[in-house]
This record gives C-alpha cells, sequence and structure tokens, in this order.
C-alpha cells in the first residue's frame, strides 16, 4: 500500500487524460493531413492489382486464408491474459501494418474510434476493481473510499493493448483487397452469399443516405436551426431521422425495382475466381507460429 | 370535355406489335386510380415520347410496361404473350429501365462491376460481361472511372454510369423517365446523341419537350391516369390549346430565340438604369461583395478559387457553369453553411466566422432538392419554423404564414402534410418558407428542376413579381433570360466573365468554350415556333365538305370540293416570307357556307363529286 | 456504446457469435430471401441515423435506436442490426470484430423484443403510437444498457465496477432516446403511416411516386 496526499490525485487522472486528449488531437490532425496528401488514383484500373501486381504480400495472399488466419489471430490476442504478450501482438501487428502498406491515417481513424471506450475502461477500472491480497493500492490521503487499485490500472492496460493489437489488424485484412473480393472470400467460408452481399450494398447506400443526411442538416441549418440541449432539439432531430426513413424506405423500394429491373432473381454475379497456393499456406502457418509463441509466452513464461 | 383521339394513326399490322396494352388498370393501395383504361400499342422501333403533368400516371405506366407493377385490370402483352412468368423474366433482360434517380439505380460497389451486372444476369460468362461493360461505358464517356465507386461520381456522371448499365445489356427497348433532368446542357447532349444512335425501340419520360422534339416521333399525352392523345409529337407541339390543356404548354419559353439579336429600347434602358443608379449612390455598399474568395474541400481540392464580384442590392443575377463547376459551393459559402479565405461582404461588412452563423437571417436559399428543406409535419410549422428560430410568438407568426402561402398561391394548405404535396407546390412551400424570413438575398438553386411546365411557368410569375436581390442558378436559358439582367459564367472554381444577359444570349463562342451547348434547343424552339405559328389570314383554298344542295327540283347531299377564299385562323407554317402556305396534315376545320347550298352549281349527276 | 475488441472474455465471444449467427439466421427466415437487399438498403439508413450526435450539456451523445429499429423493421431488426454492426466495425472500428456477436445480442435483442411490444401497445392515435414509440425507445435503449453491463460482468469481478459506470452513463441516453422516439413515431404516423405497420418487408406493397 502507498499513501499519498490528496491533491495527487487530480494530477495522477488528469495528467494521463490530458495526455490521451493531446495524442488524440494530435492523431486526429495527422490523419487529416494524411488523408489529404492522397492523390486521385486513375480509376481507370481496378484499385488493387491481381495476384501478381500486389503491392505487398498481403495484397497478394488468397483472402479466404487471410480472413481465417487473422481472425483467428485476432481471439488468439483476445484471449491473452497478460500486458507482456498483449505488448507483443501489439509490435506484431505494427509490423504487419507497415509490411501492408495501409493508408497511416485510416489506422489512425480507428485508433481514435477505440479512445472512447478504452478511455473509460483506464480511468473507471483502477478505482472500481475489487482489493484482493497482494495488490498495490496507491491510497490518497486519509480518504477511504477512494483508493486506485494498480491491478486495475494494469488490467484496463492489458484490455487496451490487446483491443489495440486486434484493431491495428483490421486494415491489413480489410483493404489488402477489394471489399467485394474479401467478402466473396467470406461467402467461400461458408457465410452466406447473400449476407456478402447485403454487406456490399449496404456500404454503397451508407454514402448515399450520408450525403443525403448532409444536405438535409444544411437545409436546416439555413433555417436557422442550431442544436442545442433542449426539447426543440430533440423534436426537430426527430423530424430529420423521420425524414430520413420516410426517404429511405422510398429508396429501398426503388433500388429492389431497378434490381429487379434488371433481371435480379436473388442472385448475383461472382467478382473473382479465387486460387489458393502454396505460398498462401505458407504465410499461414507464419501466423500460426506467431500465434503459438504468443500463447506460450502468456501461458508458460507467466 | 374536347375529344380524345387515341393510336388511331399508329395502330399498325398486330402481328409484329412489341407491346400491346389492353385495357389497363392500376391503383397504388388505398388511393384514387393511378391509371385507368389504358391502351396502347407499341411497334419495335417506335420512339415514344410519354408526357403529361407531374402526377399523371406516366412513371406508373412505364412500371407496368417492365412488369415492376401488376395491373389490377387489363393486361400488358409483350411480344404477343402477357407479361408474366417466363415471359417477364426474358422482357426484363431485353428492356432497359432509367430511373430519374441514378443512385437508385447503381446499386454494386463499382462502376463496372455495376455494368457487368445485367449482362451477367442475362447469362453471360463473366469475362463477356465484362466486355460488355467496358463497351458500354466507353459509349457513355466513363472508361476512365470504370473502378470508381459511384457515390464518388457526380450527378451526371452517376446518369451516365447508370445508362451504362442499361446498354452493356444491349436492350431492345429503352424505357427513360426523366433522363436529363439536372443535367447541364454539355452532359444533355451527350444524352441526346447516344439516345438519336440508340436504333431500338424508344420510350421516353420528360418535361422538356425540346428535348423530346429531337428525340422523339411519337406523342402519348396521359392526363389523370388516361391517355388523352396519341399522335406525332409535331402535331402535338403544334396545338397549343391541346398542351395548355394537359399542363404541358411550354411555349412560354419559346418567346425568346436570341438568334434574333435586337438590341431593343428595352435593353438599352435597362443597362441605363443599371448603371445610373450605382454611379448616384456610391454610398450605399452593395449586398454582396466578394474579393479575391477562395473555397478549399475539407480533401484539399479547390472549389473555388480568386472569385471576385458583387451584387446590388435590388440587383438579380444568375450563375451558368456545368456540373460541378462550384456554383453550389459558391452558393453554400454565401448563406454561410460553409467558410472560404477571402473578403466576403455582406451589405458592407466584413462576414466573420461568428456573423457566418447568423447569416441564415438574412439571406435565403431554395434548394434544388426540396426534400432536402421539409421536414416538418405540417405545411404551417414548416413556414413557421424559421420565425420561432427568431423568437417569434405564435400571435405574430400566424399572419405572416398566410401572407407567405398567398404569395405563392397555397392559400388554404396551412395543415396539409409537405410530404404529400406535389412537386411545384413543394417546390413553392418551399420558396414560402424562405421568403416568411424576408431575406434580403434570395438565392434559387434549379428552381425548375423536376417541375412540368405548368409549374414552370406559374414559379415564373412569382418569381417575377418579387421585389427581392436575387442570384439564380440554372441550366434553363429561358428562367435566367426571363428572371435576370446579368450573368456570372463559372467554370472549374472561376468565374470566367460576368455580363449582361443579352450579351451571353448572343455570345456562340462564350457558349462553346464552357461546354454550354445551347444550340440545338434554339435550332429546335425555332421549328416549334413555326409550327405553332398562328393567325388569321385568307387566301383561296379547297373544301371538302357535304350540304344538301338544290338543283332544280332534286335536293340530295354529298361530299363535294370548293375553293373559296375567306379567312381563317390556322396553325401554318411560313416556309418563306408571306409566301406560301403550308398546312399540317390531317386539319379540319368547319364553317359556315352560308347559302351555299343555294349557289348556282352545275354538274353531271352520274359521279357526283365535281361542284363548282 | 459498442464493446470493443479484448474486453470480453474469449468464451462469451464465441457464444456471442454463434447466438448471434443463430438469430440473424432466424431474422432472415422472416422475410423472403430474394427480398433481403431491402434490409441491406433500410440497414444503410439506420446506420446514417445512429450517426447523428444530440447534446448533451457540455458532452454529447448519439443515438443507439434498438427501440425505433424494432418498431419500423421487426424480427428483421436483428439482422439490420448485426448488418449494421458489421459496418461500423468494417467502417470506423466502433465495436470490434471480434466482438461482434455480443454487441448484435446486445442490441438486436431488445430490438425484437422491442418491436413486439410496439406493435402491441401502439394503439390508433397518434398520440398512442407516439407514446408507445417512446416507451420502446427508453425500454430499447435501457434494455441494451443491461445486456452491456452483464456482458461486461461476466469478465469477472474486476469488471463489476465498470458496469455499473457503463449503466449509469447510459441513464440520459435512454431519456434522450425515449422523447426522440416518441417524436419520430409521432412524425411518421402522420407523414406516412406505412413505415409502422409490423415486419416492413411482407407487408409493404410497393408505393412509389
Amino acid at each position: 500500500m502507498v499513501h499519498i496526499s490528496l491533491w495527487y490525485l487530480p494530477l495522477l487522472v488528469l495528467l494521463p487524460l490530458t495526455v490521451l486528449a493531446i495524442i488524440a488531437v494530435w492523431l486526429r490532425r495527422v490523419a487529416h493531413r494524411q488523408s489529404i496528401a492522397e492523390e486521385e488514383p486513375d480509376w481507370s484500373v481496378p484499385a488493387l492489382g491481381d495476384e501478381e501486381g500486389g503491392i505487398s504480400p498481403l495484397h497478394r495472399w488468397d483472402v479466404r486464408c487471410k480472413i481465417v488466419t487473422i481472425l483467428g489471430f485476432s481471439f488468439v490476442i483476445a484471449s491473452l491474459g497478460h500486458l507482456g504478450p498483449a505488448l507483443t501482438a501489439v509490435g506484431i501487428s505494427l509490423i504487419v501494418s507497415v509490411i501492408s502498406k495501409v493508408s497511416l491515417a485510416r489506422v489512425l481513424f480507428r485508433l481514435l474510434a477505440l479512445t472512447g471506450f478504452l478511455g473509460m475502461l483506464v480511468v473507471v477500472m483502477p478505482f472500481t476493481v475489487p482489493t484482493h491480497s497482494g495488490d498495490t493500492l496507491v491510497i490518497f490521503g486519509n480518504t477511504d473510499w477512494l483508493c486506485l487499485n494498480l491491478r486495475g490500472l494494469l488490467l484496463s492496460a492489458t484490455i487496451s493493448a490487446r483491443a489495440v493489437a486486434i484493431a491495428l489488424l483490421m486494415e491489413p485484412l480489410f483493404s489488402t483487397a477489394p471489399l467485394p473480393v474479401t467478402l466473396h472470400g467470406l461467402c467461400r467460408l461458408g457465410v452466406p452469399e447473400m449476407a456478402s452481399q447485403s454487406v456490399l450494398l449496404s456500404y454503397r447506400y451508407v454514402h448515399v443516405f450520408r450525403h443525403e443526411a448532409r444536405r438535409m442538416s444544411a437545409g436546416m441549418q439555413v433555417r436557422g436551426f442550431r442544436k442545442r440541449t433542449d426539447i426543440q432539439t430533440l423534436r426537430t432531430v426527430a423530424y430529420f431521422l423521420g425524414m430520413l426513413f420516410v426517404r429511405s424506405f422510398e429508396r429501398t423500394e426503388r433500388v429492389f425495382e431497378a434490381m429487379r429491373a434488371r433481371g435480379y432473381r436473388g442472385r448475383f454475379p461472382e467478382p473473382v475466381e479465387l486460387r489458393m497456393r502454396t505460398m498462401d499456406i505458407l504465410m499461414a502457418s507464419v501466423w500460426l507460429v506467431a500465434a503459438a509463441v504468443l500463447i506460450t509466452y502468456d501461458r508458460i513464461l507467466f | 370535355m374536347h375529344e380524345i383521339h387515341e393510336g388511331a394513326a399508329f395502330r399498325l399490322t398486330s402481328g409484329s406489335l412489341l407491346f400491346n396494352v389492353r385495357n389497363l388498370f392500376f391503383r397504388y393501395s388505398n388511393d384514387i386510380p393511378a391509371l385507368f383504361g389504358v391502351n396502347a400499342d407499341i411497334s419495335p422501333g417506335d420512339r415514344i415520347a410519354l408526357v403529361g403533368k407531374n402526377g399523371s400516371g406516366k412513371t406508373t405506366l412505364i412500371k407496368l410496361l417492365c412488369g415492376l407493377l401488376a395491373p389490377e385490370d387489363g393486361e400488358v402483352r409483350y411480344k404477343g404473350k402477357p407479361l408474366a412468368g417466363q415471359r417477364l423474366e426474358q422482357a426484363r433482360l431485353e428492356l432497359g429501365v432509367l430511373f430519374q434517380d441514378p443512385d437508385d439505380q447503381l446499386f454494386m460497389h463499382t462502376v463496372i462491376e455495376d455494368a457487368a451486372f445485367g449482362p451477367g444476369q442475362q447469362g453471360k460468362s463473366q469475362k463477356e460481361a465484362q466486355l460488355a461493360a467496358i463497351k458500354a461505358l466507353h459509349q457513355v464517356g466513363l472508361e476512365k472511372m470504370a473502378y470508381k465507386a459511384p457515390h464518388n461520381l457526380s450527378f451526371g456522371q452517376k446518369k451516365r454510369a447508370a445508362l451504362a448499365g442499361l446498354l452493356a445489356m444491349n436492350p431492345e427497348v429503352l424505357l427513360l423517365d426523366e433522363p436529363t433532368a439536372n443535367l447541364d446542357p454539355n452532359q444533355e447532349q451527350v444524352f441526346l446523341d447516344l439516345l438519336k444512335n440508340f436504333t431500338g425501340t424508344l420510350i421516353c419520360i420528360s418535361h422538356d419537350l425540346i428535348f423530346l422534339y429531337e428525340l422523339c416521333d411519337r406523342a402519348v399525352v396521359i392526363d389523370q391516369g388516361r391517355i388523352h392523345h396519341d399522335y406525332t409529337l409535331r402535331e402535338l407541339v403544334s396545338q397549343r390549346h391541346t398542351l395548355r390543356e394537359h399542363g404541358l404548354d411550354f411555349s412560354f419559353r419559346l418567346v425568346m430565340t436570341p438568334s434574333a439579336p435586337d438590341p431593343d429600347s428595352e435593353v438599352i434602358e435597362n443597362t441605363l438604369s443599371q448603371s445610373a443608379p450605382a454611379s448616384e449612390k456610391t454610398e450605399d455598399p452593395p449586398i454582396v461583395e466578394l474579393h479575391g474568395f477562395q473555397y478549399r474541400y475539407p480533401d484539399g481540392t479547390l472549389a473555388l478559387q480568386n472569385v471576385t464580384f458583387s451584387i446590388r442590392k435590388g440587383e438579380r443575377i444568375s450563375i451558368v457553369g456545368e456540373n460541378g463547376a462550384g456554383k453550389s459551393t459558391l452558393l453554400s459559402c454565401l448563406v454561410g453553411l460553409l467558410q472560404g479565405k477571402g473578403d466576403y461582404r455582406f451589405a458592407g461588412k466584413t462576414v466573420t466566422r461568428k456573423e457566418c452563423k447568423r447569416l441564415w437571417r438574412r439571406v435565403g436559399i431554395v434548394f434544388q432538392d426540396c426534400a432536402d428543406q421539409l421536414f416538418c409535419s405540417s405545411v404551417k410549422e414548416e413556414l413557421a419554423f424559421g420565425l420561432h428560430r427568431l423568437g417569434y410568438s405564435r400571435s405574430e407568426t400566424e399572419p405572416r404564414v398566410c401572407r407567405a402561402l398567398s404569395m405563392v398561391r397555397l392559400e388554404g394548405f396551412e395543415d396539409r402534410v409537405p410530404l404529400h404535396l406535389s412537386g411545384g407546390e413543394r417546390k413553392r412551400l418551399a420558396l414560402a418558407c424562405v421568403l416568411i424570413m424576408e431575406p434580403e438575398l434570395l438565392i434559387l438553386d434549379e428552381p425548375t428542376a423536376g417541375l412540368d411546365p405548368q409549374g414552370e411557368e406559374l414559379l415564373l410569375n412569382i418569381l417575377y413579381n418579387l421585389d427581392v436581390t436575387l442570384v439564380l442558378v440554372s441550366h434553363d436559358v429561358f428562367f435566367m433570360k426571363e428572371l435576370t439582367r446579368r450573368t456570372l459564367v463559372m467554370h472549374q472554381g472561376k468565374i470566367l466573365e460576368d455580363l449582361p444577359i443579352q450579351t451571353f444570349m448572343q455570345d456562340d463562342r462564350l457558349g462553346d468554350l464552357n461546354g454550354l451547348s445551347y444550340m440545338y434547343r434554339l435550332r429546335s424552339s425555332r421549328d416549334i415556333r413555326i409550327l405553332q405559328h398562328e393567325h388569321e389570314h385568307s387566301h383561296p383554298h379547297t373544301h371538302l365538305h357535304t350540304h344538301p344542295h338544290r338543283h332544280e327540283n332534286l335536293v340530295h347531299e354529298h361530299t363535294h370540293a370548293h375553293e373559296h377564299d375567306h379567312p381563317h385562323r390556322f396553325v401554318h407554317r411560313h416556309p418563306g416570307e408571306e409566301k406560301k402556305h403550308d398546312h399540317m396534315p390531317r386539319r379540319y376545320h368547319h364553317h359556315d357556307h352560308s347559302d351555299h347550298d343555294r349557289e348556282s352549281h352545275d354538274h353531271s349527276h352520274e359521279n357526283n363529286n365535281t361542284d363548282k | 456504446m459498442h464493446i470493443s475488441d479484448g474486453v470480453l472474455p474469449v468464451s462469451v465471444t464465441i457464444g456471442g457469435y454463434i447466438a448471434g449467427a443463430a438469430l440473424a439466421a432466424w431474422s432472415a427466415r422472416r422475410t423472403e430471401s430474394e427480398e433481403l437487399p431491402k434490409v441491406a438498403v433500410v440497414t444503410a439508413a439506420f446506420f446514417v441515423a445512429s450517426l447523428i450526435h444530440i447534446p448533451l450539456g457540455p458532452t454529447s451523445a448519439h443515438l443507439l435506436m434498438p427501440g425505433l429499429a424494432g418498431a419500423l423493421l421487426g424480427p428483421v431488426a436483428f439482422l439490420a442490426i448485426s448488418l449494421g454492426l458489421l459496418l461500423q466495425t468494417l467502417l470506423f472500428q466502433f465495436g470490434g470484430l471480434t466482438a461482434l456477436g455480443a454487441n448484435a445480442l446486445m442490441m438486436g435483442l431488445p430490438a425484437v423484443a422491442c418491436g413486439w411490444i410496439f406493435q402491441k401497445f401502439k394503439g390508433k392515435t397518434q398520440v398512442g403510437h407516439a407514446i408507445a414509440g417512446g416507451v420502446t425507445g427508453a425500454s430499447g435503449t435501457a434494455m441494451a444498457a443491461i445486456f452491456l453491463a452483464l456482458l461486461l460482468a461476466t469478465g469477472g469481478e474486476d469488471f463489476f465496477g465498470v458496469a455499473k459506470v457503463a449503466l449509469l452513463a447510459h441513464v440520459p441516453v435512454i431519456i434522450v432516446e425515449g422523447v426522440v422516439s416518441a417524436f419520430t413515431i409521432g412524425f411518421l404516423f402522420r407523414v406516412k403511416p406505412a413505415l409502422l405497420e409490423s415486419s416492413f418487408v411482407r407487408h409493404q406493397k410497393t408505393v412509389n411516386d
């Protein structure tokens, strides 16, 4: 048990929070700058090359292998119980991200999305974890209702490391092949074809509806609507939602009609043929080894 | 009720009919019938313009023709068999339907996948489908965008991509629902060229009769769910009274034709009256003043650069430019939705970030799609929305609501649901919502998009009589000419020219430079005007008619020809100045020939028809 | 609030996947398989709606909308929500890939329950609809919050504190959600009541133009 005076409390809580906030702001700034720097690609060719033209080993990897391996690896990471192995996993994920040459901006945006939930864990857990024998407690002044349990801090740090490690793998998993190809790979693994087509359709119309929503909110703004914490705002937001639903349900019918008019009868064309080669298997086994090492490190060395 | 003639001229040999529509009846779940008793025959190679007011049942008819809706009564036969089951599936692969909103149609992940969807459903192998898709994309000029996601395309490009998806299927029939609405003239030309070269059957809905005039031969007029006329398009456009009756009279547009550049007294007067007050009251600052203004999108592209212009109070200006020239961005900056760099003064005061958020009180904008602007559950609430934001009480808003509604001719609409109104009514409601705030500057973004000619004319009248500073963004030269005096020509985020509208209208070079080809419109307008030419004149002409006449004791009746000279009011063409008249075919007229039956005439009664 | 990767025990995530997949399959059976594209497009709408932020004093909250989804979609809501969560993971990393099944259960089960409640109690008037909408909106979010707390608690007693905090943090959201849902349902009742009949895919005729 460590006793320190009460005035350290704000310091100990606020300091990490400020640092986190500054990092988050900085990440956002960098991410924005990165996303601007990207120049208009040549749209007359497929965005990502075929097997031969792939820009990294992950691009050339057979999607089915990639999905199974990375998903499995993610579950292995999720099962790690200690901070050391979890941080090692973060390292591995970082290396993979670098190898697969994914866009820095997108990786940063993904990490930013984690800050909310993980921030809550990091702040709440050290104070709420029940005290076991052997825990190191930091007690502020002579209050007995508030003590910081280092085990809780360690636990939340481990969770954060696991989350970051898995999040870092998402870009290499999803953006090293066009989305239709990845989803087709999923189908070949037993996911119903319709499910993957639905994801594609949703993905497409998320963009359409976002534009629609943006135009509608512009329409509200020019008529003086500003969001505040009051009932009027809630009512207007509700109208906005209502309009959004009405328009999108109508669009849903129109889209379906347009599909049927072009001969849709419940089936989509297959995007690509997939081929599995020994390279793919080899790559998968490299990951398998990495996973085994991580588990061993986690279970035996601790 | 006027006479209804259907299909008489086009009832051909029924063996080769493509569509055979008999006594079609349809209604949406709970509503009044959308179509009743529709009959039509469509032969291969027909090019049909399907016209009528908003909500007359055109889109419903198209959906029935391609089997998306099932008729409540009656029958659609496709190639001789009812449109159902096997035949329907076959038909869907042979028909191409272009819907109004291209986003509904581009449902695949990339443009090329979308174009290959149809051929894929036709049973082509992946490679063949891909080839067909590439070929179709090439036709519409989008081969460079093949692997782009549809949501990253501009509106015009989406529209073209949607057409490519149909062309890739190599359709026998194209059914088009307002193919050129909201397109800039340049893209419209692309559509026109493609469709003119299309050899199959064409059925096209549009409010733009000038466009249809270029494209189609046959006109089918629908009104309130019935086919009222089915004849040649030339006949339709020549009959103003028919057009007016069905809310299609676009003739008000034909008054222009700047091909006759007459710098008449009015123009001179305008320029004088515009320049005079400017020098007079220099102390009164212009309402909008932009100097070296620029705007950069978050992704880094420069949307506006070095924009400099000013608008004086009471001035009416228009802005033209191709799709994506930066017009909408400029408008967003003017109303304070976006904040750019550079000098923007509103009524003499620099618009700061703080000021930007308050601009909505002084600038009103009507968006292109009024669905983006109307979101309340009653018209009254909709109108009061902005006023409540300004802190007006309920008793203050009431009279203002009434006044605003009467301004846009929507009296008595207070309790209606905005979403249930027709397109034209919604547009006027959106306008009322802006006018009720008494803006110092009124901005209209493509006000005529999607309106039928009747709605356009009404809107034009309302706008014409408003006393307000106006900025109009439009592809519609006629509206610009009628409502504004000055034009800014935009291209790739810059203002190329700032000139009086008359000069703009006469400058062919400028049109080419900016890719705004209005030429075919001018040509067609002239043609149609000649067709509609109508005045009273007299000339000797021959009649065929029957009446009883006497020959001594014999009274009998028979058809015979007369030649006589008397005045007529008649639609006719003048091939040259005051030369011979050339009447439209199938034109009958009736008039009295008083005492004609007593006229002396002689003819041999063996062959009954040579009279004099 | 979605659960990130690496928070839940692996057994719970895998169990969540299995239960989620089974329920999604059940949900998909409730509609014509040919009409599944419609579910996909509607999902996109809910996805966009869930991105809207509402200011709450100094911070802001985004709507979760299990209640509204249930009221508008009926049993299909489970499928739509699973799909939406998958998209959120794909696009923004809200909620993790490994926790997808658990997240789908957390949001989808309350949605289906809410759909049932709403259809049962909506009545025939606008006020009745609005009240039923408000209740389902609030209870949907409340159920989701309880589910979240329960899932977190599966991690052992170390997580109880977090679970309680998470539950408390949802209280203002529950209120907001209830009010917004009531207004939305009232609006829809006046503007397009066809949307409020049970399960949209089965009953809705093609109404357009």
